[in-house]
């Protein structure tokens, strides 16, 4: 029925299986957009955050996405400026990946601040010293960068490409991406670092608050890095979620270790910094604010176990792992690993958003909890279900994988 | 005062906020114009045909993308980064120099399709007679024409119409699928006869034709041979029955013998549109 939309020699599953696939995502993202809908007619009542717990499952979720979609912007600047040609086989779909990630991001954004119709305003009155305009203002500008760069891939379809102004327009738009990846490398470094200072400056919360090195503090510098570093693992382990499920072998296994490599070799220095950081923190920063340290895990459930999980079990340990040549020819621990990794930085948000607000910061405050409404879980499930529908639309009648017809040809003799 | 804010003040944060989101604003949008600019010139330019052409080659998997000289012995490992056109790589002057010239031009019709000598042919399964007249005659290969069969529809172009190598020579659609045949050769149509598949065009090159990029002689035979195993590992082992490395000759119409959704496939594949 669609086969003319579909790229010649890939083979797809039929059409019908395909809708019956689309269905479930569908029904899920129409439950997501009546509570989107509830949400922003009839206010943030409709959530369980309050004044005291402002930062909720959306936030912190938007984190986590923003975070793994920097593989998209970490992926462009291998491949066009440190000319690692192997990650073309994967940049197309990183860079869906990384569209799904950001536009998500900013649509539950746009619910949580609510009156998405005078978003403007954080451009027409901007706040200059305020980390999350820095924030709004790299997202925006990203998003619109990642448009840019999906619009290629989009007008390479099979029907598309046979309209010679988007084909000409397709072929000069890709001469020029080297510029819109190099925007994108800035503009991802400033909105993650962004992201992990407004965190830092956090005078009031002792939990979060770190030390400045230079002018900002060092959840700065942390956040660009640990997004760096479970970028590539997140492409890999999105890449081979799409081999499994559509059956095919989409990437070369040399493209999964170069990603596995940088991935890794990035992750170590991240952990290497994150335990200096953790180090002068416990001995220095909590201490200088009044707080003993042992204080901050003194509240179940964040016990201890959750420093060692967030540094050892999912940092150290995929780091080792994705920096070994061993377990990188074994796809046994290679796709864990990327998966421990992506799962690290998830845990780091965690800790930073829920676990920071959720201790208390003066001796007569209570330790908050939060359980988060169906509408907050409603609404992000929606965006995944966004990202589903929108990755298998791509997938279907797209090239993604440049490598998948190569790999679907029959073998030289 | 900058445009659009109108509480803008000269201090630094506001000069760093608003110089860099301006400064990013402007390369984003600078760089989206410059491409549009391009793509308009290279539009009048005539560009569409080689810019379809470089990136369906780009797409196209590595077996499909064999040097000349690879078939022929002289580069083994050796892949075309130049979109089949020999007249503008380097190397191929060298290469062409090392080809043993004695090995005698066989017919192709021992493998089961005609690929006559007095001939050359194009990568994308057509050939090129020079005429006595100075025209060329261009038509779509015997190999190709058992992959058509019998088109639906076939769309020649008119006599008057620029043609440019691998560019668009011919469009077929063939039982409800869509296929572009390459052109060999560049110039002006002067007519277009014949029917179905078994079409030719007459081509007024403005000159002296080069023709260097299209294969010739004893090259045509590895060549043949080389597309056939190209279709035999398309086809998989069984779809035509018995084939070439079997003893067999490929059938007369091999759409016939194929199912719909491989079919598709392998005319993309075999006329060079990914």
């Amino acid at each position: 029925m669609d086969e003319r939309l579909l790229p010649r020699g890939l083979s797809r599953a039929p059409f019908g299986r395909f809708l019956l696939w689309l269905v479930p995502w569908a029904a899920l993202l129409g439950v997501g957009l009546y509570a989107a809908y509830l949400c922003l007619a009839l206010g943030l009542n409709q959530t369980n955050m309050d004044n005291r717990f402002a930062f909720g499952l959306w936030i912190y979720l938007d984190l986590t996405v923003i975070a793994l979609g920097a593989g998209a912007f970490f992926t462009g600047f291998l491949l066009y400026v440190m000319k690692k040609r192997e990650l073309a086989a994967v940049i197309n779909s990183a860079v869906v990946i990384g569209f799904i990630c950001y536009s998500g991001a900013v649509a539950i954004l746009a619910i949580d601040v609510g009156q998405p119709l005078r978003a403007w305003f954080t451009f027409w009155h901007p706040n200059v010293h305020s980390m999350l305009t820095e924030v709004t203002f790299c997202l925006t500008c990203y998003l619109t960068v990642l448009a840019i760069e999906y619009l290629p891939l989009v007008l390479r379809n099979r029907q598309l490409k046979k309209r010679p102004s988007m084909l000409v327009f397709e072929f000069e738009l890709h001469k020029v991406m080297a510029v819109f990846a190099l925007v994108g490398t800035f503009l991802s470094f400033f909105h993650q670092g962004s992201l992990g200072g407004l965190y830092g400056v956090l005078q009031g919360r002792p939990f979060a608050y770190r030390v400045s090195l230079a002018a900002w503090p060092s959840t700065f510098f942390l956040f660009i890095l640990s997004a760096a570093a479970v970028g590539p693992s997140f492409v890999l382990a999105t890449t081979w979620i799409v081999s499994r499920v559509s059956g095919r072998v989409l990437v070369k296994p040399s493209v999964f270790d170069l990603l596995a490599r940088v991935s890794g070799s990035l992750l170590l220095v991240y952990v290497l910094a994150k335990s200096v950081d953790t180090l002068v923190w416990i001995n220095h920063t909590s201490f200088r604010l009044g707080v003993h340290p042992a204080s901050f895990y003194a509240f179940a459930p964040f016990g201890t176990w959750a420093l060692f999980a967030e540094i050892v079990l999912l940092g150290l340990v995929p780091a080792l792992l994705l920096v070994s040549a061993r377990t990188r020819r074994d796809p046994r621990l290679l796709v864990p690993a990327a998966f421990l990794a992506c799962a690290g930085v998830a845990m780091n948000r965690f800790v930073m958003t829920v676990q920071t607000l959720a201790l208390p910061t003066l001796a007569f405050d209570p330790f908050l909890s939060y359980t988060p409404s169906w509408q907050e879980v409603a609404s992000f499930l929606a965006v995944v279900a966004y990202g589903v529908i929108l990755y298998s639309l791509s997938f279907r009648y797209l090239n993604l994988f440049p490598q998948e017809r190569e790999l679907a040809a029959p073998k030289e003799a | 005062m900058f445009p659009w804010s109108p509480e803008f003040a000269w201090d630094a944060y506001h000069v760093a906020f608003f110089g860099a989101l301006y400064s990013v604003l402007a390369t984003v949008a600078g760089t989206l114009a410059v491409a549009a600019w391009r793509a308009r010139r290279d539009a009048r330019e005539g560009q569409t045909a080689a810019i379809a052409w470089h990136g369906d080659f780009a797409e196209m998997p590595r077996s499909a993308r064999h040097c000349r000289h690879q078939l022929t012995g002289e580069a083994p490992d050796r892949t075309c980064g130049n979109g089949f056109d020999c007249r503008h790589c380097a190397e191929h002057p060298r290469l062409e120099a090392l080809r043993r010239k004695d090995e005698p031009a066989e017919p192709a019709e021992r493998f089961g399709f005609s690929l006559p000598q007095d001939r050359l042919y194009h990568r994308g399964h057509t050939w090129v007679r020079p005429e006595a007249d100075g025209t060329l005659s261009v038509g779509l290969d015997d190999l190709a024409r058992r992959l058509v069969g019998t088109p639906e529809r076939v769309e020649l172009p008119a006599a008057g119409e620029r043609l440019q190598v691998n560019g668009p020579a011919a469009r077929l659609t063939t039982r409800g699928h869509e296929v572009r045949v390459l052109s060999p050769v560049e110039g002006i149509v002067v007519e277009a006869s014949g029917e179905g598949p078994a079409f030719t065009l007459r081509v007024d090159p403005g000159g002296t034709p080069d023709l260097r990029h299209l294969l010739s002689g004893a090259e045509v035979r590895a060549w043949a041979l080389r597309e056939l195993e190209r279709l035999q590992g398309a086809l998989g082992s069984s779809a035509l029955g018995a084939a070439l490395a079997d003893g067999g000759e490929l059938v007369a119409d091999v759409g016939e013998a194929l199912p719909g959704d491989r079919y598709d496939a392998l005319l993309g594949e075999m006329l060079l549109e990914p």
